[in-house]
């Protein structure tokens, strides 16, 4: 191949180089809030004077942040078991299916991913207006489902076509009816497929803000939403202790994730 | 007249325009192992599939014990099933997929823990009872489907290439084991194989198919002796063709001219011919010896090869109007001047020979 990357010889340094500088570009905004959220700078001076916790006890003292987080996770874990139901079942129909306007509704089911966020956000808050959902906790998991769908069908659709249809037959000619077949069989085969769906579906909800702001009424604020209204009335370092955590979670939930597919695969 | 135990009748499956399967009528007894061999594409799978009810004939029944299996769905037809993948359930051990079928019937669990065990026995794998499928050979995987298969004492096991995914040695291992396992059991086998050897080698008897439809059914012995048609003389073993010109019959034995203008008689026939009617005839390449015996017809054939296969020779020779012949006689009948290039007479006797039309 031409870019072979053992025979770059000096473009392969430099192609190191590049790559480490745009990891830093991408990390280090994330690292700087989690070494402020430490800081004992009330002005997030950098680099900061001394290290506290003090911001991480104010951050639980305060019930509203607790009561955001909650929110936050109630509505991402329902928007999760939503998305992995309806993923599961429209992965079987695009996967299996033999009908016309499979690839439409493929594309369709897929447009969430790719139609600019504050659209949709607008889009849907307008229709929930309508229909009195706004502000509640159901239209906030519908939306968000819609949001989370792709990226609960991708990992589902993927797994169902890795997984030989021939083994759901033999369960069947073993005497398991389709149904069974499916649930004691197919479901057990493509569970790590499921379990990306549900981890990728829950972080779409949990650190999503644009529609989460539409969709937010004074006494339901999930975390994002709480993060950013704080940060226009008032800049402190709590703020800075709440996306850290925020970012702690997402990334232990990322992590566990890599850690089973590793453990599939080997 | 006594009932068969499976029989299949007038089944028809059309895909659109294309006739996968045409008219095929079968009765198979109990117990028997019963091949269906064929090329690809020639609707024995297909056949294989309506019997197991993963495709619903166009027309036509199939019935056990006189009773029609074609309303009842695939999962409450209790039949044991082998596929040409591995088909083991990929999170569950191996005595876990054995247990399966078992499983799901609600058997107790003190029957279900005995036949697995037993079935572990018959495969002879009783030590890889807590492994993942994963961890098993290919040829492991297939016993393990197979014990699967048996596991409910199904009246009929079917088996779709099980052995084609197999290296050839293992294929020979694992055809002996399905042989013994047949043996004990008892079980009525129906197996699909494009593979002629592994058909003569397992069968009781073999379904012929070509396009759909059955050539020939009969044992190993049948078609290879006794072929009806040239195709299925020329799918099982080896064959060579000559053209002839049809002489006459008398008593079942017809006379022919070769196309070097040789008259030989004595020739069977399973069917009439014109006079003078263009025809084929079909002489197996270990039919040919190099000595004279009594019955003998004689060809005049230039040897252009020879070459030593063990057991066997295999002789390339040309017939007059430059026709290659195939000839494998036993390497013990070949004395060291045969063995050299020359133009010589090689003989055959023609009641071997099988007379088809052109």
């Amino acid at each position: 191949m031409l870019l072979d990357y053992d025979r770059m010889g000096w473009l392969k340094i430099a192609l190191l180089g590049f790559t480490a500088l745009v990891a830093a570009f991408l990390l280090l905004p994330v690292v700087f809030i989690v070494l402020l959220s430490f800081g004992s700078s009330r002005w997030l001076a950098f680099p900061p004077p001394g290290w506290t916790l003090k911001w991480y006890r104010d951050l639980f003292a305060d019930p509203s942040w607790l009561e955001a987080a909650l929110t936050s996770a109630r509505i991402a874990t329902m928007t999760a078991i939503l998305a992995v139901m309806i993923g599961l079942l429209a992965s079987f129909a695009l996967v299996r299916g033999q009908f016309r306007g499979r690839e439409i509704l493929r594309g369709l089911l897929l447009t969430p991913m790719v139609l600019p966020v504050v659209v949709f956000a607008i889009a849907i808050y307008a229709f929930f207006l309508r229909l009195g959902l706004g502000g509640t906790s159901i239209g906030f998991v519908i939306a968000h489902t819609v949001l989370a769908l792709p990226f609960a069908i991708i990992p589902i659709a993927t797994a169902l076509e890795g997984f030989d249809k021939s083994i759901e037959d033999a369960a069947i000619v073993c005497g398991a009816s389709p149904f069974e077949a499916r649930l004691r069989i197919t479901l057990p085969s493509i569970r790590i497929g499921i379990f990306s769906a549900a981890i990728f579906s829950f972080l779409a909800s949990w650190d999503e803000v644009v529609v989460a702001i539409f969709m937010a009424s004074p006494s339901l604020q999930t975390l994002p939403v709480k993060i950013w209204g704080s940060l226009r009335s008032d800049l402190s370092p709590v703020i800075a202790a709440a996306s850290s955590l925020l970012v702690g979670l997402t990334l232990a939930l990322m992590v566990v994730t890599a850690l089973l597919q590793r453990k599939v695969k080997t | 007249m006594i009932q068969p135990f499976l029989s299949i009748r007038k089944l028809h499956k059309a895909f659109g325009a294309f006739t996968a399967v045409h008219d095929v009528t079968l009765e198979i007894p109990r117990g028997e192992f019963l091949t269906f061999l064929g090329p690809s594409g020639s609707g024995k799978s297909t056949t294989l599939y309506a019997i197991a009810g993963f495709q619903d004939p166009s027309s036509g029944d199939v019935q056990l014990e006189g009773k029609s299996l074609l309303a009842i769905p695939s999962h409450k037809r209790s039949i044991g099933m082998v596929f040409q993948r591995y088909t083991l359930f990929p999170h569950l051990t191996v005595a876990e997929n054995i247990a399966f079928p078992l499983r799901v019937r609600r058997r107790p669990d003190a029957e279900v823990k005995k036949k697995v065990a037993d079935m572990l026995t018959l495969v002879r794998l009783e030590s890889f009872a807590a492994r993942l499928p994963g961890a098993l050979s290919g040829g492991q995987q297939q016993r393990v489907a197979l014990a699967r298969a048996l596991a409910y004492d199904p009246p009929i096991l079917l088996m779709d290439e099980p052995l084609s995914a197999l290296d050839k040695k293992l294929r020979e291992e694992i055809q002996a084991e399905i042989r013994r396992i047949h043996r004990e059991t008892g079980v009525t086998i129906l197996y699909v194989t494009h593979d002629q050897e592994e058909a003569l080698h397992l069968s009781d008897r073999i379904a012929l198919f070509r396009d759909g439809r059955i050539e020939q059914t009969g044992t190993g012995e049948d078609l290879y002796l006794r072929p009806a048609t040239d195709f299925v003389a020329g799918f099982i073993g080896n064959s060579n063709f000559l053209t002839a010109e049809h002489l006459e019959t008398a008593n079942g034995a017809a006379t022919i001219r070769l196309a070097d203008g040789s008259v030989v008689s004595g020739v069977s026939v399973n069917r009439t011919f014109d006079k003078g009617q263009k025809t084929r005839l079909m002489i197996r390449p270990e039919a040919f010896g190099m000595e004279r015996k009594p019955a003998s017809a004689e060809l005049a054939v230039e040897i252009v090869d020879v070459a030593f296969y063990g057991e066997r020779r295999r002789i390339v020779a040309r017939t007059a109007t430059g026709q290659e012949i195939d000839i494998r006689p036993t390497s013990a009948a070949m004395r060291s001047q045969d063995l050299t290039p020359c133009s010589r007479q090689v003989f055959f006797d023609p009641a071997a020979a099988f007379l088809f039309s052109a």
